[in-house]
């Protein structure tokens, strides 16, 4: 069960979990959930579903501590006789040092099994002159499914503890289904506590309403994982796997083809996931909300795997940039650069922590610390820069808030998106830079004109559906961009029309997915991050 | 209340700030302008903004951000 698409997961998994959920008592439904939930991870993780189980008891626990040291402070905080600000501050030491450890303790456990074989390649040339021999391969452990997306859920629950903005979960059995719920164990969306576990635990029925839309949810993440992203891979394969013999107009399709894909893909994974969850009566946060309809690389970024970037956000950037060193930078440049420019001079440190940690996230290699050094530098610079755009448009005769500008920074925008996932898809930084190459100095439409960007594993046939395809979702996104909602209106329609639909719809992937002959089925992509 | 308001027409002009409660929400507020937003607070108000105040909840008004400031200063009494 190595793909959410499988005839197993979808064919007799996701209807076997739905039925033992629905015939079990309402109390017993989220033990049926936890169950078919662990049962998935064992069948692709096998015994690293121990680390699973670390990870939950170790924020339970954690949360357990921070309650009892929040009621000890405010029992002592209510005796008149002493000095608020010391217990304050006891047991802030207190309390951080229980979030530090058990933080440090899932976050080592990710780096040991995901990237210590990284650092043992990176250092060992550079400890080699000093004599030191690093050892190679990391723990040969293996990686569990899942473990960047649950170790960041398991990290905002005790930062929420501790903030209080989320209760201490005193059922160890709850906060299990929280982290291993199986729809979101593979991909995410990277849900807060508050947006999920108590719905999960709730054992809502399974309704007619919600069976339906989930499964439809669910069909339009199939459709777009089938049709465009599978279809796509051949293409995207044969370029990036040989990237020496193609000109920079191929690359340039390849790198455009990418985004299509990767886009395809995560958020076909994530109408699974979120269809799914729907089915189980619990709202998963959603991750994409038309990403390419973005103005700055910026507002990508909050448009693009949302639950991501607010992870980052909640957790990384306001901490960093509110801490005593990054607050006296920011008075400091205040006073220099100007109320704006000041504060956004200093958030540079903590936006290169975010991205620092971004790229890092995605994967154990140069390349996607060359992506996270790339949005990192296109955002900052896009911040300062902002203030001077806005002088300057007026004086060049440009609306600001006129439809030509907006389409010329959507424009801009898709372009920064492409490079970004041409660095992204590359298997190593020197790579993604040979790409941008070739893209540079050897752009040519030579092979467009011969019909060679047709013997790449698409056909005309292949760029007509994928072209359809994505007219349909450029349609549906600038809808949802309008405030419209399609699919829900069409939910309103009388059910033998929503039956038709349904029907129509399963028939389009059947007869236009790519699947079987010359097809191979692909992972979820975002499963390997 | 009305220091915030010049606070916020200092740093991002041309918006109706009076009267929203969707400032974060509708993206009106970034993170780069609540980041700047904060540091000019604390020095008017002489008050320290922890980041677990940095919440939606506490900037998606102004009378929320007045509130959250009130809290503060309450608090380091």
């Amino acid at each position: 069960m190595k793909s959410y698409f499988s005839l197993m997961v979808l064919g007799l998994f996701v209807p076997a979990a739905v039925a033992l959920y629905q015939l079990a008592p309402r109390r017993a439904r989220p033990l049926v959930l936890l169950a078919a939930s662990y049962a998935f991870f064992w069948s692709i993780s096998g015994k690293l579903l121990a680390f699973l189980l670390f990870s939950t008891l170790s924020v339970w626990a954690t949360g357990l501590v921070l309650e009892e040291l929040q009621r000890r402070r405010a029992a002592e905080m209510r005796d008149p006789d002493v000095d608020r600000r010391v217990v304050k501050r006891r047991f802030a030491r207190y309390m951080r040092a229980a979030v530090a450890a058990c933080v440090v303790a899932n976050l080592g456990v990710l780096a040991a099994l995901k990237y210590l074989a990284f650092f043992e390649a990176v250092a060992a040339p550079l400890l080699a002159p000093l004599g030191i021999e690093v050892p190679q391969g990391g723990l040969r452990l293996g990686v569990p499914i899942g473990i960047s997306f649950y170790t960041l859920s398991a990290v905002s629950y005790v930062v929420d503890v501790y903030r209080k903005t989320s209760p201490a979960d005193h059922n160890p059995v709850r906060l299990a289904l929280f982290l291993a719920f199986f729809p979101q164990i593979m991909e995410g969306p990277i849900a807060r506590y508050n947006e999920t576990a108590c719905s999960l635990w709730s054992g809502r029925p399974v309704t007619a309403e919600n069976l339906f839309g989930g499964t439809a949810r669910a069909l339009w993440g199939l459709a777009k994982k089938l049709i465009v992203a599978d279809r796509v891979n051949v293409f995207v394969k044969t370029v990036f796997d040989g990237s020496a013999s193609v000109d920079g107009g191929v690359v340039a399709l390849a790198a455009v083809l990418y985004t299509i894909q990767l886009y395809c893909d995560f958020s076909g994974t994530m109408d699974f996931a979120v269809g799914v969850g729907r089915i189980f009566g619990t709202r998963l946060p959603e991750n994409f909300r038309q990403p390419f309809a973005s103005r700055t690389a910026s507002e990508f970024w909050q448009r693009w795997h949302v639950t991501l970037g607010a992870w980052f956000r909640d957790y990384v950037f306001y901490p960093v940039s509110l801490s005593k060193p990054i607050k006296r930078l920011t008075n400091g440049s205040r006073h220099l650069l100007g109320n704006r420019m000041g504060p956004l001079a200093a958030s540079g440190v903590a936006l290169a922590c975010v991205w620092f940690g971004n790229g890092l996230w995605h994967g154990a290699g140069g390349q996607y610390l060359l992506f996270g050094a790339y949005y990192f530098v296109l955002i900052w610079l896009g911040g300062l820069m902002a203030p001077l755009a806005e002088r300057l448009c007026p004086r060049l005769g440009i609306d600001h808030d006129g439809a030509a500008w907006h389409a010329w920074q959507r424009g801009r925008t898709l372009v920064v998106i492409f490079i970004g996932e041409l660095i992204f898809r590359a298997s190593s930084a020197p790579e993604a830079l040979g790409l941008l190459g070739t893209l540079a100095s050897g752009f040519s439409l030579a092979s467009f004109a011969d019909g060679t960007v047709f013997s790449m594993g698409m056909d005309a046939a292949d760029f007509g559906v994928v072209a359809c395809a994505v007219a349909v979702l450029a349609a549906v996104g600038r809808l949802r961009e309008r405030g419209a909602h399609p699919v829900r209106r069409a939910w309103e329609l009388p059910v033998p029309v929503r039956a038709a639909a349904m029907v129509a719809l399963a028939f389009v992937i059947v007869i236009f997915g790519a699947y079987g002959g010359s097809y191979v089925p692909v992972d979820p992509m975002y499963a390997q991050f | 209340m009305d220091a915030i308001l010049d606070i916020l027409e200092d740093l991002k002009s041309g918006e109706d700030y009076r009267g929203r409660t969707d400032l974060v929400d509708a993206r009106v507020l970034d993170s780069l302008t609540i980041l700047a937003l904060t540091s000019e607070l604390e020095d008017t108000f002489d008050i320290s903004i922890p980041a677990v105040e940095i919440v939606a909840a506490n900037f998606n008004s102004l009378e929320a951000i007045w509130a959250m400031v009130q809290r503060l200063r309450d608090e380091d009494f």
